[in-house]
């Protein structure tokens, strides 16, 4: 038996365990450590380590999964509350998105005459009219920075 | 399987309270033993297994149910352990990865090998003598090896699967499957003449 052979049956032995061999590797391994006592040895080896590593085991304390529950049960509640209380923002928000985009064609003739008649220059009352329009996302914006320092995560 | 995940999916999605309790019940296990393999303390896996869960609650809707769940839950877990470890380290030798956190060979490992004076240590492990074996083996390899090997050996996972967990390309999962049980052989051998 030469070198080449006891290191391809050491490769076979790991692999078959990680990604499996084919049948006719698995037939020449058996064969090969029937005769060689090295690698019958590294196969044991190899299954006892795996067999132990299988038979660890870790105790979970049941107070732990109690507390767990409890604290995303609060958790939930509290994501709940938070969406229930920002309902109202986002039915104003909505809302106002619809009236804005409803009366945007009036408007930007009233912003264009507003602008005519002050004699700005058109891009002023164009901005304006664009501000105008982005007035419900930035107190929506605004809502939302004031109330995040609130919103914490729950501790048990 | 799709099915069962799909339902699942849509339960996070409605955080339902009744499914996450379930859940936890029925996870704690195989969570709290891959989040201790991960740390290796037993209190820092406890912290992180309730923030496993409130990060599940939170990001329910991003599970779509096309893969296994536990596959989905474990790369919560490993995230949080990477952030928990990465907040606990200087900003100056901030690593980038679970393996330079845990690289043996970069400085101090993170798994602490079994103190028989510590009551809170024994109590990881049951009271069984291979497991302590098993256990101070383990605490030798890098903590990378020891997350596919429990992945792969106790879990049961393909490797496609320990890929999506670890976020590790097909060939480094293999190579640290085979690494790991290299070492983990040795290791019993060496110390313990198993």
């Amino acid at each position: 038996m030469d070198y080449n052979s006891h290191e391809r049956a050491e490769r076979l032995i790991a692999q078959a365990r990680v990604e499996g061999i084919t049948p006719e590797e698995r037939v020449w391994l058996d064969r090969h450590t029937e005769e060689c006592a090295r690698c019958a040895g590294l196969t044991d080896a190899t299954e006892r380590a795996l067999r132990s590593l299988r038979s660890v085991t870790v105790r979970v304390d049941p107070e732990l999964v109690k507390r767990t529950q409890l604290l995303v049960r609060f958790r939930a509640n509290q994501l709940e509350g938070e969406r229930t209380e920002m309902l109202p923002v986002w039915v104003c928000c909505a809302l106002s998105w619809i009236l804005g985009l409803a009366t945007a064609k009036p408007v930007w003739r009233g912003f264009e005459w507003l602008g005519q008649h002050a004699g700005v220059p058109n891009l002023v009352w164009q901005a304006s009219f664009a501000g105008w329009l982005l007035l419900p996302t930035i107190v929506a914006a605004a809502v939302l920075a004031l109330r995040r320092p609130e919103s914490g995560r729950a501790r048990l | 399987m799709e099915l069962e995940t799909q339902s699942l999916a849509r339960g996070l999605r409605r955080r339902d309270p009744e499914l996450l309790d379930h859940l936890i019940g029925q996870y704690q296990f195989r969570l709290f033993r891959y989040l201790l393999y991960l740390s290796g303390r037993r209190e820092v896996a406890e912290e992180l297994f309730q923030e496993t869960w409130i990060r599940v609650l939170e990001r329910g809707y991003q599970y779509d149910g096309k893969t296994k769940f536990e596959a989905w839950l474990f790369a919560i877990a490993r995230h949080l352990v990477i952030d928990m470890l990465r907040r606990r380290k200087s900003p100056a030798d901030s690593p980038a990865s679970l393996d330079d956190l845990l690289d043996p060979g970069k400085g101090k490992r993170v798994f602490e090998p079994p103190n028989p004076e510590s009551a809170a240590l024994i109590d990881l492990l049951a009271a069984e003598e291979e497991s302590e074996h098993v256990r101070s083996a383990l605490a030798c390899l890098p903590a990378a090896y020891r997350e596919v090997l429990m992945l792969r050996f106790q879990e049961d996972m393909q490797l496609e699967e320990i890929a999506a967990v670890t976020g590790a390309p097909l060939s480094t999962v293999k190579s640290r499957l085979y690494r790991g049980l290299a070492d983990l052989r040795q290791q019993l051998e060496k110390d313990h003449g198993l």
